[in-house]
């Protein structure tokens, strides 16, 4: 609750007697409903909120639901991570953004696009059950959140009570994943689209170079289709930055990035054999086995060029930051 | 008498913005339950909400979303139905081309499957559909999840 309200309120109850007690119990609530909405602001001091939202139909040329869409499509970092387990690769902190310093974000973009950056980082640890080290990342993913007016969506405090028990990973993952939903929902609602995008564009970048930097000490074939299948979704993620590329020079620069890196991808094949799906009943449950099967043809050089270039842009976006 | 209304005001609003910080926090308990009872060798990706009237004679599912599944990978797709829900939900999972992948109601035997796992050997985006059966009216959540 900020000072204001504070203030209101003892204003107000002092002045009971000369008003009617329900016109008081609204304003209050009134009070309240607004405090409780900017209670991530926790300065004194009266501050232009930054120009972050855009009316819908200007900025906004996705639907709603293509932009849910797209974010469900990305792939995962924890299906990333997940993969790297199979494949028994070792956790290694090298490959996380560590070097990011939240106090330093100083644009709404900036919050956005690390705020999925770390998201991905922590999906990252905590498949790997590296919850004492999420503690630093969490920190930077709230402030990160508030910044941006959405830390209400974050429950930190849970999630760090399960990161330092290690009690349940499931709802240490569901918990995360939930609420960076929220987050992105919460956004998208209010015409914030654009941040929304960045969260995903952010959790993709780091995701892939995640995955790009494990190949190159660790070649196996099931991670190298992983990242050759990356085709099938960078066209939707440029469709979901595309509304905001001419908004400022930060997006145009971001908007350019993976334009050049579709063109890395664009002598990538992906492949696919017929066959019909086998369903077999089993402990209660049903168990489909896909006969189709989809292939990734992907020559050493193209990889090549993809793993520069995912290096070059997730290193040039942390660094700005 | 005026203090005292005071103090119930002051309680009454603290009661509303304790409620207004929590509501936004407060994660679903059902979708919490399914998360649970997906099994110790999954872990969660996603859950849909899907909650829905009584429909018309549409042969139509009345839930869609999409999303991406990968080669190589094994899903959990768990179905939990809140205890006042009239109808059961079923999901279907088409590919791109429209076919059919897997359906968790059999129409021969009338069976409704609680969870399907697919192992996935096509990475792609896939389509969901989820309705009630016989078109009830219904509340239900829909979790997904991979198998280690």
């Amino acid at each position: 609750m900020s000072f204001y309200s504070v203030f209101f309120i003892f204003v107000i109850t002092n002045r009971l007697s000369l008003m009617k007690g329900r016109v008081i119990y609204f304003a209050i609530l009134t009070v309240l409903v607004f405090s409780c909405r900017s209670a991530t602001n926790k300065t004194n001091e009266f501050i232009f909120p930054e120009a972050d939202s855009f009316p819908a139909g200007e900025a906004e040329k996705l639907s709603s639901e293509a932009i849910e869409d797209i974010s469900r499509n990305i792939t995962s970092p924890v299906e990333i991570a997940n993969l790297l387990q199979t494949m028994e690769v070792p956790f290694s902190p090298e490959y996380l953004a560590s070097s990011v310093d939240a106090n330093k974000q100083g644009t709404a973009f900036d919050r956005a696009l690390t705020l999925g950056i770390l998201g991905a980082d922590l999906g990252y640890l905590n498949m790997y059950e590296k919850t004492g080290s999420s503690i630093d990342i969490l920190s930077s993913i709230k402030k990160l959140a508030e910044g941006i007016r959405v830390g209400q969506f974050f429950d930190f405090e849970t999630i760090k009570r399960l990161s330092l028990n290690k009690s349940n990973l499931d709802s240490l993952l569901f918990l995360s994943i939930d609420s960076y939903t929220q987050i992105d929902k919460y956004l998208r609602d209010n015409n914030r689209g654009q941040l929304s995008s960045l969260i995903i564009i952010g959790v993709w970048i780091e995701g892939q170079y995640l995955a790009t930097q494990v190949i190159k000490q660790y070649p196996d074939t099931m991670l190298r289709d992983r990242i050759g299948e990356q085709k099938i979704i960078l066209n939707d993620l440029l469709l979901l930055a595309s509304p905001y590329c001419n908004l400022d020079n930060e997006f145009r620069e971001l908007c350019k990035d993976l334009q050049y890196l579709k063109e890395r991808y664009r002598d990538v094949r992906i492949t696919f054999t017929l066959g019909d799906p086998v369903s077999v009943p089993k402990d209660g449950g049903l168990v489909v086995t896909q006969t189709e099967t989809s292939n990734v043809e992907m020559t050493d050089e193209q990889l090549a060029g993809i793993t520069e270039l995912t290096s070059s842009i997730r290193n040039k976006l942390i660094d700005d930051n | 008498m005026i203090i005292s209304m005071k103090k119930y005001i002051l309680s009454l609003s603290l009661l509303f913005a304790t409620f207004l910080i929590t509501y936004g926090q407060s994660a679903d308990p059902l979708v919490s339950k399914c998360v649970m009872s997906a099994g110790q060798t999954t872990k969660y990706l996603k859950d849909f909400r899907v909650q829905l009237g009584e429909g018309g004679s549409e042969s139509d599912f009345r839930f869609k979303a999409n999303m991406s599944l990968w080669k190589n990978t094994t899903y959990r797709f768990t179905m939990c139905n809140s205890d006042d829900s009239k109808g059961q939900l079923i999901l279907t999972i088409k590919d791109k081309a429209n076919k059919t992948i897997l359906s968790s109601f059999d129409p021969e035997t009338g069976k409704i499957y609680s969870f399907v796992d697919l192992h996935c050997n096509k990475s792609g985006i896939y389509q969901l559909y989820y309705d009630f059966t016989n078109k009830q009216s219904g509340s239900a959540v829909g979790v997904i999840s991979m198998i280690r």
